[in-house]
């Protein structure tokens, strides 16, 4: 073996142990993880958030919505794994599988009602330890939606002074606003629970700070909803000279209604609810009723309307059980008892008949 | 015989509903209809439906005004903080007497005691009835600043204390620290902000309210029961008939577990360094204050209000001797 071989042995040693290093150093950056698996999981997220997000956002069916957030969120989120958590999209899936789970607890609590309406009290107590379950898991879900949300923007709601997000595009706003909202219904469905989850209480304040990032007017009134409904929780973050929280939420209502985008008026119907306001609560619903024929939806966000118009009806049916022993019927929706309109209808005489 | 035995079977389906006694209740919980008190009395109407008790709930966001409603005849029960209730029992008003019960364990045997059907006659005052107690948790010191850890340091702070409670306000006085008058709506903002040195509330606080900003780097939460706040339910006396009112109490009683466990949760949320805890030999000086005081407001004396009963005064230090043979108190000339 010549000089020049063995020059060439030793320099192609170094290339080799330089490749080496570079492999281990790749494997151990990629935590084992299969390089298949996380250019896939960089496809999928990027798929999610790019077109399977707007179409899910573009739909007509809470229910079909909240199925794939629990049937996708396992495998979509389980790419955390070997590549950057897709927490945007997570914690849209994440809403929806919440969304799921409180279905079933409406279900429960329709029951509970029902049965205490018949005065059958081991069948209401058997369903209201139901909705109590339910409502836990409905809260764990609903915060890591929160969570999840937060992380996506790299936000941290408890810092002071507040600093916004950077949110790119409209649907990051909407993902963001969701975020927030999502975070304050953990906390009703904690409370629900019997405190089962042990969800943080501080969310709530956290949540009315944050809303101020997101455009009021554009977003339908949901960020000052989200405010004022705080505001009549804890008092004390009400800013002064801020208009009454029940003005806010009938405005913001209003705006709801203009945008195609009816969430407010579920926040305020939630808030007729949680401080005993029965008229606030039947005007809320008969504005919500009324508002069908003349309504536009924002196409774009149809399952956000779609989603508030359950809660609206789930209030109703409330109600309705808990007075009438049934749901609302269809025929009654907007009106809080079955006393018809008809006592007031024009009759003609029928004298000249008989 | 099956139309007989049909009729029977509508007859035994209607009859629950039919015995049913409609109670209107008047409950407070600052979160409303969500919030965790509430909840936890609507698990104590449904357990009396099966009693033949139909508890209608209303819910009030402001303590005062659900009071005052139930004072004004809109409801035939309220549920609401003992320091609201006291004016209708004030035996079991003053369950919260300053430093009475520092342990859970005592609160546990007091209420399992006054659940008992002999204890009755003494949830009768003035023409109301109690018709249960639920622990809420204890009331805490929150101070922005770990060094005010006994009485002697709380010289000339200024202290967020609620503008309706006597008792808080004689204790303050004693102290010689400043009252900053304050409600339930407010007090958080003034310790959060910096304008009171201290606030003194129960655990759920903490969190919800944000306390820990007040609390800052420097400060804590002093762990000793400064008092054992409940909830009671209080109805006109002909409301309900005795043995119905003492199947409520027994009721309650039975929500211990449920609303302890709500308790633990939230005192689990401090963190455990946030938590000041006091030496033993300061334990003593402090529960020595805390007797004079219940003494003096038990007897009207030094210008204190005279708003606690002296037989829960005693009752109490009976559990407390009970669980604490050793304490000095137990063996004092001047015992409650």
């Amino acid at each position: 073996m010549n000089s020049s071989q063995v020059y060439l042995l030793t320099r192609s040693g170094g290339v080799v142990k330089l490749i080496a290093t570079a492999v281990i150093f790749l494997l151990l950056a990629g935590c084992s993880a299969n390089p298949i698996y996380s250019t896939t999981g960089a496809v999928l997220s990027g798929y999610s958030e790019g077109e399977a997000t707007p179409y899910v956002l573009q739909m007509s069916d809470p229910h079909m919505a909240c199925s794939l957030g629990e049937g996708i969120d396992p495998l979509l989120y389980s790419f955390s794994r070997v590549t950057d958590a897709p927490d945007a999209t997570g914690s849209l899936l994440m809403l929806l599988a919440g969304n799921c789970m409180e279905y079933r607890a409406w279900e429960a609590e329709l029951a509970y009602l029902r049965a205490d309406f018949e005065g059958n009290v081991p069948a209401a107590k058997d369903a209201r330890e139901e909705a109590k379950r339910l409502n836990a898991k409905t809260a764990e879900r609903r915060l890591t939606a929160f969570n999840r949300a937060m992380a996506a923007y790299e936000f941290d709601p408890a810092e002071e002074p507040l600093e916004c997000p950077f949110l790119f595009s409209e649907q990051d706003e909407l993902t963001f606003l969701l975020g927030l909202l999502t975070g304050m219904q953990a906390i009703v469905n904690d409370a629900n629970s019997g405190a089962l989850a042990g969800i943080p209480r501080n969310i709530a304040p956290q949540a009315e700070r944050a809303a101020i990032c997101v455009d009021n007017e554009k977003w339908g009134g949901l960020p000052n909803s989200i405010r004022a409904l705080v505001w009549l929780l804890l008092p004390d973050t009400k800013p002064p000279m801020s208009p009454d929280p029940w003005a806010v939420l009938d405005h913001s209502s209003e705006l709801g209604v203009k945008k195609g985008l009816r969430a407010s008026l579920a926040l305020e119907a939630v808030a007729a609810e949680t401080f005993g306001r029965p008229e606030v609560l039947a005007e809320t619903i008969a504005q919500f009723a009324a508002s069908e024929d003349k309504v536009e939806v924002w196409d774009d966000y149809q399952l956000v309307d779609e989603v508030a118009a359950a809660v609206i009806r789930f209030s109703s049916d409330k109600h309705w059980t808990a007075n009438y022993g049934h749901r609302t019927p269809q025929s009654y929706f907007g009106k809080m008892s079955p006393k018809r309109d008809t006592d007031s209808v024009e009759t003609m005489s029928l004298d000249d008949l008989l | 015989m099956i139309r007989k035995s049909v009729a029977a079977v509508a007859l035994a389906a209607v009859v629950p509903v039919a015995s049913a006694k409609t109670v209107s209740m008047c409950v407070f919980d600052v979160i409303g209809v969500n919030g965790d008190l509430y909840n936890m009395v609507k698990d104590y109407a449904l357990e009396m439906k099966a009693h033949g008790v139909d508890f209608e709930l209303k819910p009030y966001t402001d303590e005062g005004v659900a009071v005052g409603d139930f004072n004004a005849g809109q409801c035939d029960a309220v549920a609401a903080t003992d320091i609201r209730t006291r004016p209708f029992n004030r035996f079991t008003g003053s369950i919260s007497a300053v430093g009475a019960l520092p342990t859970y364990d005592d609160l546990k045997t007091l209420l399992a005691t006054l659940a008992q059907p002999k204890a009755a006659p003494l949830m009768k005052e003035n023409g109301y009835e109690v018709l249960g107690i639920v622990p809420v948790g204890a009331g805490y010191l929150f101070v922005n600043d770990r060094s005010i850890d006994t009485a002697g340091e709380l010289a000339g702070k200024r202290m967020a204390t609620l503008d309706y409670q006597k008792d808080a306000i004689h204790m303050v006085n004693y102290i010689k620290a400043t009252v900053v008058p304050s409600d339930i709506t407010n007090f958080a903002g003034k310790f959060n902000n910096g304008s009171v040195d201290t606030a003194y509330a129960p655990a759920f606080a903490y969190e919800a309210l944000e306390l820990y900003k007040g609390i800052g780097k420097e400060g804590g939460v002093v762990d000793y029961p400064l008092a054992q706040l409940t909830m009671q339910v209080i109805a006109r006396d002909d409301v309900l008939p005795d043995a119905k009112a003492q199947t409520a109490r027994e009721v309650a009683w039975g929500m211990f577990p449920q609303a302890m466990n709500l308790i633990s949760g939230q005192e689990a949320a401090i963190p455990d360094e946030k938590w000041v805890k006091i030496p033993e030999k300061d334990i003593q000086g402090y529960q020595e204050m805390f007797r004079q005081n219940r003494l003096e407001m038990r007897d009207g004396l030094n210008g204190a209000p005279d708003v606690y009963h002296p037989k829960m005064l005693g009752l109490l230090s009976k559990i407390r001797c009970a669980s604490n043979p050793a304490s000095s108190e137990c063996t004092a000339g001047n015992r409650e």
